[in-house]
């Protein structure tokens, strides 16, 4: 579903000779930031805004960037306005059924082309000076044009910056960066545990309306990084609380069995990450109810689901699987919230969530994800409300020259993760690990220090 | 539609004493109701919540003039900040009463301001719809500061309690389409 004929505009994501400009950060000092063979890392990636305004060129602008799910936009006209790092972009449905992405910002005077959050329109038009620009991002019309600019005046020259835009089975992704590998090449061996939630039916997913949008303040690495390695968190003390919410009444949270069996992925290349208990279902349970706990395990979307994905531990053994595909995008798979995590400076990032269902789902079903999403992972959800309290108050913390100074501890499961587990491939170790996180720096390290895909790419 | 079912109880311009002590005993509910939440009554404030109880806030976005009707709040088989019935609100208030909940241990200071109270039509002998705005300031912790506001829509249903209400229903119309807090762990 790629741009299809029209002039584009496509950038080189970041500029090979801006990497030897900047005296503020070496690569030789951003590559000391991340020791995986102490299993240390520096504070300063979530705080430093030399780093932030780096971050933006050479990762936000060469990654591929979660934008929504293509059935956000199902119908010709149909838009979205979201974001690419700092960068604003409309997604829009062409009539020929392709997406396209480009940035939203009039290349007149930089004026925003469109401000409103999505709908269905036939063009756009900057309210600034009125210049118009149809569906597939191409200027059409500038008021007064022979009256007022000059006869090399080139309306084609003219249209906004372009973004590659592909997707992976529902998913909607765009790059800043021609040369950047196709989304497939960059999601590498991560497909197979992504399959986990847009894979279990040949219908495949549809989204639930609605974009919900939130502000924390702190670095988006913590977001990304949690959903990318941390089950640690949900199996000790954060969620507790969230646990507690969700029991049937009468049930005390010490009857509550918090899973102990289950595993971490990192991919082989591309920070990307996952992690999943098997088994025992208490905390999906807790989080998703009976009535969709039933659907994942045991129903015959479930007997579907282990045909289509060729075995019963990935159809109905899989519970609370956290995942992130570097940088920006995260999920989980069996619960179904979405997000894409949106820099707002070092200190802060919005939220953008949504639910995916399996398109051919029972309306109940699709009705009870809708519910149980949202009493758990969103702003106001029981279990989301205490993440936030936890980042923010680290980003807060970080504000100090000593609490900036020292490392952090980042060593679990150094060493222990390999290739060779009979149900899953790719590199594996034990469910409470970092050796996703690492993964996950390992790749913002490269890209903040490598000029070329070409020792970056996959 | 709210505006011209609020069109004709201005018209009316009904003083009888009946609809100013009415009128009086609702606004009496909410303030009420407000102290229970400012002062962490929190078990008070959920057993306000009728059996039946629907507290929802659905997401608002920004659209052109010309969709906004059709699009500006997401459906109800849409995402919502909230879509809670009783059970779902039980689960609420473990949470917030709970040891290791979080994101309210220690406690938010809050202070509900509740006014425009307009008793909108008497759906039957026991239920009043009652439209009213908010605006709700939360400090926590060191230096957090939020504020809210917003209209809430509700059905209260005469009720044998002290307050003499609980609420059937509430939806919250928040105005923020971005939330501009790392969380809504309070309740409106």
């Amino acid at each position: 579903m790629t741009a299809g004929k029209t002039k584009t505009r496509l950038n080189i994501g970041a500029d090979p000779r801006e990497f030897q400009k900047r005296p503020s950060w070496t690569n030789e000092d951003i590559l000391g930031l991340l020791d995986e063979e102490d299993g240390t890392l520096d504070p300063r990636i979530y705080t430093d805004e030399d780093l932030y305004r780096l971050e933006q060129e050479r990762v936000f602008g060469r990654a591929w960037i979660l934008l929504g799910h293509e059935t956000h936009v199902p119908k010709p006209g149909d838009f979205l306005t979201t974001y690419m790092g700092e960068d604003p972009v409309i997604l829009v449905r062409q009539k020929d059924k392709s997406l396209r992405v480009f940035l939203n910002q009039c290349p007149h005077r930089g004026m925003r082309i469109c401000r409103t959050d999505g709908g269905n329109a036939k063009s756009f038009t900057c309210s600034y000076h009125g210049w118009a620009y149809d569906l597939g991002g191409n200027l059409i019309n500038v008021p007064y044009e022979s009256e007022a600019f000059c006869s090399d005046f080139n309306k084609s020259e003219w249209g906004p910056t372009h973004a590659r835009v592909e997707t992976y089975k529902g998913l909607v992704f765009a790059n800043w960066d021609k040369n950047a590998p196709t989304l497939l090449e960059y999601l590498s061996d991560a497909t197979y545990y992504m399959d986990h939630m847009l894979d279990r039916t040949p219908a495949g997913t549809e989204v639930i309306g609605g974009m919900q949008k939130w502000i924390i303040p702190c670095n988006w690495k913590f977001a990304a990084e949690q959903f990318c390695s941390d089950m640690y968190h949900a199996g000790t003390v954060s969620h507790l609380s969230g646990i507690e919410a969700g029991l049937p009444e009468g049930m005390e949270l010490s009857d509550a069995k918090i899973p102990t069996v289950g595993y971490q992925f990192r991919a082989k290349w591309g920070g990307h990450g996952t992690g999943f208990y098997v088994g025992e279902p208490g905390m999906l349970l807790a989080i998703m109810g009976p009535k969709v706990t039933e659907y994942l395990t045991d129903s015959e979307a479930a007997s579907r689901a282990e045909q289509h994905l060729g075995s019963a531990e990935r159809a109905r053994q899989l519970m609370v699987q956290h995942m992130t595909v570097f940088p920006t995008c995260s999920f989980l798979p069996g619960i179904n919230t979405v997000r894409t995590w949106q820099p707002r400076g070092p200190h802060e990032t919005e939220i953008w969530a949504f639910t995916v269902v399996d398109a051919d789902a029972p309306e109940e079903v699709k009705e009870e994800y809708r519910r149980q999403t949202l009493r758990t992972f969103s702003a106001g959800g029981v279990f989301e409300q205490d993440d936030g309290e936890n980042w923010v108050e680290i980003q807060s913390v970080l504000r100090g020259h000593q609490a900036r100074k020292r490392r952090f501890n980042i060593q679990m499961g150094k060493g222990r993760s390999g290739v060779g587990n009979k149900d899953f491939p790719g590199s594996i170790g034990y469910v409470y690990n970092e050796e996703a996180a690492r993964g996950l720096y390992r790749q913002w390290i490269r890209m903040m220090t490598e000029p070329s895909w070409e020792t970056l790419g996959p | 539609m709210i505006d011209e079912k609020m069109r004709a109880a201005t018209r009316q311009g009904d003083i009888s004493l009946e609809a100013l002590s009415l009128q009086h005993e609702v606004e009496q509910f909410y303030y009420r109701e407000a102290l229970l939440l400012d002062r962490h009554e929190f078990n008070d404030w959920f057993d306000l919540l009728d059996e039946d109880i629907r507290y929802f806030m659905p997401i608002r976005t920004n659209r052109t003039r010309r969709e906004q009707k059709k699009l500006e709040y997401t459906k109800d088989n849409e995402f919502a900040h909230f879509d809670d019935d009783l059970t779902m609100m039980r689960g609420r208030q473990r949470k917030l009463m709970s040891d290791v909940g979080w994101s309210e241990n220690p406690a938010s200071r809050t202070r509900h301001i509740v006014g425009n109270v307009l008793i909108e039509e008497e759906l039957s002998a026991s239920e009043l719809s009652v439209v009213s705005s908010f605006i709700v300031y939360r400090n926590r912790l060191e230096r957090q500061v939020d504020i809210f506001a917003g209209e809430r829509l509700d059905v209260l249903r005469r009720a044998e309690n002290e307050l003499g209400f609980k609420i059937a229903k509430r939806t919250i119309h928040i105005d923020q389409s971005t939330i501009l807090s790392n969380n809504l762990s309070l309740f409106f």
